[in-house]
């Protein structure tokens, strides 16, 4: 499904401006800090904001198309059979759980998916006679994500869904998103300003800052391009205040599980390249429940600053996970540099390729790199410990 | 043959019911607008819907008075539809109740909407609803109670009119003869028990009624209690 956006909203002095064709597949991520615009861009392809200029096409379905403020087509909102699940939930207070499940049920028209299925998909089974009052914040978010899939839209948007929960509601509320999308084959733009929940949900990511696109992308690209950014609004905070917003330098990765247990209290991914195929990395171990660890793969990042670089191979070492890896770029801002390394450099293992590349971001001191003498081309052993390998969902 | 007091009640009940009626039918859209409505012209319109509040009701009854009589253009035109006279009719003292009134059914609408505002109707076409579908299953459920209000008052207000309806209504027993004229009536006669029984009925009524409307509003109260 094609997404194609070419418009422009003026809120003087905010103006958002887009133009970007998304191809929606899976859950499809939007970035950006407070005042980026990125509700309104949602509220824009809800139909919710009727004074745009320019146009919005779904497919082959043209939206919107209005030019200097003359209407030429619009869909109504109603019309458009796409889904929005507002951050503040937005239930109806004079009916129950059930009849805000019901409100949906019977204005769609396919019937496609079945009441009951998604009641126990979404588990509601029991807060059905429940009145809305008596939820709680992640109930709320559920029965709005039930009633908002109930709709059966072509398009389910997510704005914020998360961002006044608690971790452990976030959590399960992600697992139940990535789970709705893989049994309906239901394409999501979700939308967050934290990059932890994203990362772990999201195939694509389209960067926002101050009303403009700065990139669309994998997801794990458009992370490490964000560790690059220099753009003054989404720059990585030098206070702490807004833990949440803060935008640490990492690497990002998605890789095969070996075991989720050795016994001894780690997991094993398996990281294989020209040069080592049986290169593992390890992480604390994952407990296995019901529907997370059918996945072969793990998302996982790793933060800047909680890997270390060493010349010699660190042997006698109690940090589990090393590389080697060959610098490719040093950047330095302020008195820290960023340090980008490639494992698994192709060149390197002559004859049969096999295995992948993978871009490394390390976060030193300049004082280190000036006592070991980095340079760009040199190999290096990256280590970090078991922990610093981080997955936000299990 | 039924007591000239009964015949006052029956002529009053008819023309309050009438009035909440239509109050309901036009002030409801005039609410909705109201409430909706951006222009600089808004407080034109709200001045002149709450104008009888403030306006002494005989400067009212004076001018539709005057328009309903024959020589102008609106009491022209009723009579060349109707064929009979609107001043001094059942009909004028309805029309004159229905301005009078006005703001007790608007205002309260007015707000009610206001305070809804647009997050639930947004929700509500998310989910595939269109406009009359959203007014009648989001807006109307949620501002149930304002409704109450709007029509209880409006209902009240016009049972308690009198200036209005002495100067275009006059004093016709069974069609604009009204519980307050019949108690001036019995007080100007100085049979004032009579009086005292009207009057005590209303009373006692318009205080019956206003109980209702506070005791109908009060679950709502409990359930935003519960959602603080």
């Amino acid at each position: 499904m094609n997404l194609s956006l070419n418009f422009q909203l003026d809120f003087s002095p905010f103006n958002l401006t887009i133009e970007q064709t998304l191809s929606l597949q899976g859950i499809t991520g939007v970035f950006g800090h407070s005042g980026s615009g990125k509700s309104t861009l949602l509220r824009a392809i809800a139909g919710l904001e009727q004074n745009l200029v320019g146009e919005i096409f779904l497919d082959d379905t043209c939206l919107i198309n209005h030019s200097d403020r003359k209407p030429k087509t619009f869909i109504k909102p109603e019309q458009r059979h796409i889904g929005l699940v507002f951050q503040d939930s937005r239930l109806f207070p004079h009916v129950n759980v059930f009849g805000n499940l019901k409100f949906a049920a019977k204005r769609c028209q396919n019937r496609r998916v079945d009441f009951n299925e998604i009641i126990k998909l979404t588990e509601l089974s029991s807060l059905l006679h429940k009145q809305v009052y008596e939820l709680s914040g992640g109930q709320k978010q559920r029965v709005a994500l039930a009633r908002a899939i109930l709709a059966e839209p072509k398009l389910l948007l997510l704005d914020e869904p998360l961002s006044a929960l608690d971790r452990h509601a976030k959590i399960s509320l992600l697992k139940l998103m990535l789970n709705i999308q893989k049994q309906l084959q239901l394409p999501m733009l979700y939308v967050s300003h934290s990059i932890d929940e994203l990362q772990q949900v999201c195939d694509e990511l389209l960067v926002l800052s101050q009303g403009k696109v700065i990139g669309y992308g994998g997801i794990h690209q458009m992370i490490h391009q964000l560790n690059h950014t220099q753009d003054r609004a989404l720059n990585h905070a030098q206070d702490h205040t807004q833990a949440d917003d803060y935008l640490h330098q990492q690497t990002s990765l998605s890789l095969p599980i070996k075991t989720l247990d050795n016994g001894h209290g780690l997991a094993v991914l398996s990281l294989s390249s020209a040069i080592d195929e049986s290169q593992e990395i390890y992480l604390p171990a994952l407990v296995k429940n019901t529907e997370s660890v059918h996945e072969q793969t793990l998302r996982c990042f790793i933060l800047a600053s909680d890997i270390s670089i060493s010349l010699i191979e660190p042997v006698s070492s109690s940090i589990v996970n090393h590389l080697f890896a060959k610098i490719t770029a040093l950047n330095s801002l302020g008195n820290k540099v960023l340090v980008t390394a490639l494992y698994g450099d192709k060149n390197k293992g002559g004859g049969e390729i096999k295995g992948q590349e993978q871009i490394f971001f390390i976060n030193i001191s300049t004082f280190s790199q000036q006592q070991l003498a980095l340079k760009i081309g040199q190999s290096v052993y990256l280590q970090f410990k078991a922990g610093a390998v981080r997955t936000y969902l299990y | 043959m039924i007591s000239p007091d009964v015949l006052a009640l029956v002529t009053t009940l008819k023309m309050a019911a009438l009035t909440t009626i239509i109050l309901l039918l036009i002030g409801t859209p005039m609410a909705w607008f109201l409430a909706k409505m951006q222009s600089r012209f808004k407080v034109i319109i709200e001045a002149v819907v709450a104008l009888p509040l403030v306006l002494p009701p005989t400067v009212l009854g004076f001018y539709l008075l005057i328009a309903f009589s024959p020589q102008y253009l609106p009491g022209q035109l009723w009579q060349q539809a109707t064929g009979q006279q609107l001043a001094f009719s059942f009909s004028a003292i309805v029309i004159g109740s229905v301005l009078y009134s006005m703001p007790f059914v608007i205002q309260p609408l007015q707000k009610a909407f206001e305070q809804l505002g647009d997050p639930l109707l947004e929700a509500g076409s998310m989910l595939g609803a269109g406009a009359l579908d959203r007014f009648f299953n989001i807006v109307l459920p949620s501002t149930k109670a304002s409704f109450i209000t709007a029509a209880s008052l409006g209902f009240a207000h016009t049972v308690g009119e009198f200036g209005v309806i002495l100067m275009i209504g006059g004093n016709i027993p069974g069609e604009t003869r009204v519980l307050s004229i019949a108690l001036f009536d019995h007080v100007e006669a100085f049979d004032y028990a009579q009086a005292h029984i009207l009057a005590i009925c209303l009373l006692a009524g318009s205080m019956v009624l206003l109980a209702c409307i506070y005791l109908l509003n009060r679950p709502t109260t409990k359930v935003a209690k519960g959602q603080l």
